[in-house]
């Protein structure tokens, strides 16, 4: 009996040792999100998952964010914007999540603005394009190169003038990406005095793009920019192949979706060569920053138990970057307090993994860097020329650049 | 009035005061959310019911219906910030001149002609309104809400209260045709539209009486998306998601009477919100695949089939 009430001392004691240990154990930081994991932009939302969740295991084996391990709950919205509000009030009110990054995209980013401005949150934004320009929300911080709106127009029109270009030919798809870039495009067009001599939109399910490649050349344009989705990227661009579009043409391209994206590019091959394209990250000397490279080490291994595009330039770099600019706000302010996250990110810029990131006060970067670079020396069926720089040479940022345009584009797609 | 419709009309008073008390009871949003979307598939597969369960007309361009309600209420708020009983009352008057249009041009076809002809419509509107800039065009537009009217304190809340309503307006309207001498027409031309043209059913009318109610129906459905979203967009707006699953609500649930689509509509929706946020990945579209093909080979009269061992002699269950 002495025995037994001494073991139940022991463990009794032994219990209320180990209860101040668990106590210290300070639950989870939880961010939620919905990312697009089925649907039309479950290939880039897949992707900048992935970047996301290898931030996540490298703060976690570096001991957590402020000593507190970092889990994410993610809910796929099935690429819609229906299913965003859903999603993120059950984050808000069931999850209670400490902080929201947003979905991949601009179309299921649009509905959340609302909610996140009236509730006073931060949103750490990925890859929308001026969600937040009607809604001003002042703790929206979007996660993309973009810059000012006109800035993609401007790179690749002012990359053409500079060839020689004088007149501009615009082929854009009906879709919400494409048609603001076209318009975008027009006002940039007329700000460099670029006379616009064919001005089409198709629809996004055309699949034969001869009638309207030849319609483009009869008008003879310097420059042609196509602000297309990743199936109209490939048929324009085997349009070109058959029909040409002539030695007047300087610089063709400009925001074709889809040139981004491994399976696309390993499709496509040299058709590609001599088009200037818009992209995020690649893997040209001017494009590595602390981190840079590990992070691709690791990606490229992981993306093959994924499943998910084996470069990942597009997007997931992003993705890691967008949890490194949280981690650098919380540790600055020691705090998870939203406004003083706000505020940090607004007054400071951070060192990411695909470079140092300032906030403009609408909570686009402030300064562009949205990369113009061509394709050269592309072969058919390999994707792992890719992964060596030269094979798209920067043109634009003039601080990113590592190379000059050739010129005229049918020269450039020898 | 007879017994079962004074406990018709007692059910809808508790289930609007339920509603109400929700509203005014939970803080929590979440459950609003969530339930609007369902209240609104409700709303979706009752009016799909008229024409598609009553009539035998499989219509698969509900999507374009829904576009056209949430399109309406873009145009009067972005013109004339018109408020929400306006956007929804227009839409429904557009709904409905839309489904006599539709009507008219498409009702001489049958079977998987008519179902055809309905989704070309649905392609037909999109573009019209892609092209159309005013209400954004391609890229969408975004809408700020109004201020929330006294007894709601929050947006979300108050359309999760119309929506109710509207589930109200269109289980009765629904019920009501099934009860009349419309329902029975259309019940006679389900079955035999030449022998039910023959014995003097007046065949074209009530089609097209079924379109226009069915349209009205759908587009008032539609209208409170817009302030729900705040966010409107073709390929939002006229997903064809929304014909998908109208239909196989209704299926599910049972097309024969009036509460078939609603308890689909409950099932399926319920499922597809619940899975949204626990499975979340390609497995919930093939749950809900899994779910459709269950109940096609063991039930193929839906729920109230499983429920009704016999068939009714006379149609019009009440």
């Amino acid at each position: 009996m002495n025995r037994r009430l001494l073991l139940g001392w022991a463990a009794a004691i032994t219990l209320l040792g180990l209860m101040p240990a668990a106590r210290a154990e300070e639950p989870p930081i939880r961010i939620g999100m919905s990312m697009p994991q089925t649907g039309g932009l479950a290939g880039g939302g897949k992707a900048s998952l992935l970047g996301i969740e290898i931030w996540r295991d490298d703060i976690n084996a570096r001991g957590g964010l402020l000593g507190r391990k970092v889990e994410l709950v993610v809910y796929d919205d099935k690429s819609s914007a229906s299913e965003t509000p859903a999603i993120y009030a059950k984050l808000l009110d069931i999850d209670k999540v400490d902080l929201l990054f947003a979905p991949y995209a601009t179309v299921p980013t649009a509905p959340i603005m609302p909610l996140v401005k009236q509730r006073g949150l931060l949103l750490m934004g990925n890859f929308s394009f001026q969600v937040n320009s009607k809604v001003h929300h002042d703790m929206w911080f979007n996660n993309a190169p973009w810059g000012p709106a006109d800035s993609w127009a401007t790179g690749f029109l002012t990359l053409g003038q500079k060839a020689g270009g004088k007149t501009m030919a615009l082929l854009s798809a009906d879709q919400e990406f494409a048609q603001n870039l076209a318009t975008t495009a027009r006002d940039v067009a007329k700000k460099l005095d670029l006379n616009v001599v064919f001005d089409q939109a198709y629809p996004p399910s055309l699949a034969e793009f001869s009638s309207i490649v030849r319609a483009m050349n009869a008008t003879k344009p310097d420059i042609v920019f196509v602000a297309s989705y990743p199936p109209d990227s490939a048929a324009i661009l085997r349009a070109v192949n058959e029909i040409g579009v002539g030695d007047n043409v300087r610089i063709f391209g400009g925001a074709m979706v889809g040139l981004q994206f491994a399976a696309v590019m390993e499709n496509l091959g040299s058709l590609m060569n001599g088009v200037v394209n818009f992209n995020t990250w690649l893997p040209e000397p001017s494009m590595y920053f602390d981190g840079t490279k590990e992070f691709f080490e690791t990606y490229s291994k992981r993306a093959v138990e994924a499943k998910v595009d084996p470069l990942g330039y597009y997007l997931a770099p992003y993705g890691y970057a967008m949890g490194q600019m949280v981690e650098a706000a919380a540790n600055a302010t020691k705090s998870l307090d939203q406004k003083g996250l706000a505020k940090y990110l607004h007054e400071n810029t951070m060192q990411t993994i695909v470079g140092p990131i300032t906030f403009a006060e609408n909570g686009e970067w402030k300064e562009s860097s949205t990369l113009e670079a061509q394709f050269r020396g592309v072969k058919d069926k390999n994707v792992d020329q890719f992964r060596s720089p030269g094979k798209q040479v920067i043109l634009f940022p003039d601080r990113l650049k590592t190379g000059d345009l050739i010129t005229p584009f049918e020269k450039a797609r020898e | 009035m007879q017994r079962r419709s004074i406990a018709f009309w007692l059910g809808a008073v508790v289930f609007l005061a339920a509603m109400l008390a929700m509203t005014q009871l939970v803080r929590n949003e979440y459950p609003f959310f969530a339930g609007y979307v369902i209240l609104q598939f409700v709303v979706l597969a009752v009016a799909w019911t008229i024409l598609g369960g009553y009539a035998g007309y499989v219509n698969f361009g509900t999507n374009a219906f829904f576009g056209v309600g949430v399109y309406t209420a873009v145009l009067l708020v972005k013109a004339f910030g018109a408020p929400l009983p306006v956007q929804i009352a227009t839409a429904a008057v557009v709904g409905s001149l839309l489904g006599l249009g539709v009507g008219l041009l498409t009702l001489r076809m049958r079977g998987i002609f008519f179902s055809i002809a309905t989704i070309a419509l649905a392609i037909i509107i999109e573009t019209s309104i892609t092209n159309f800039r005013f209400v954004g065009g391609a890229a969408g537009i975004q809408l700020q809400r109004p201020p929330v009217t006294a007894p709601f304190d929050s947006y979300v809340k108050m359309l999760f209260f119309v929506q109710a309503l509207l589930v109200v307006i269109a289980v009765a309207i629904t019920r009501g045709i099934q009860n009349s001498r419309i329902g029975r027409g259309l019940h006679a031309l389900r079955d035999d539209e030449l022998a039910a043209e023959c014995t003097g059913v007046p065949t074209l009318r009530l089609k097209l009486l079924a379109c226009v109610i069915s349209g009205a129906l759908m587009a008032a459905a539609g209208a409170p998306a817009a302030m729900y979203l705040q966010y409107a967009n073709p390929d939002s707006a006229f997903n064809l998601n929304y014909s998908v699953s109208v239909l196989a609500m209704a299926l599910i649930g049972g097309t024969a009477h009036w509460i078939g689509p609603v308890l689909g509509a409950i099932l399926l929706g319920a499922t597809q919100q619940l899975l949204a946020v626990t499975i979340s990945s390609e497995v919930n579209v093939l749950v809900l695949g899994v779910m459709l093909v269950l109940f096609v080979v063991a039930a193929p009269k839906g729920v109230i089939g499983l429920v009704q061992r016999q068939p009714k002699r006379r149609g019009g269950s009440k």
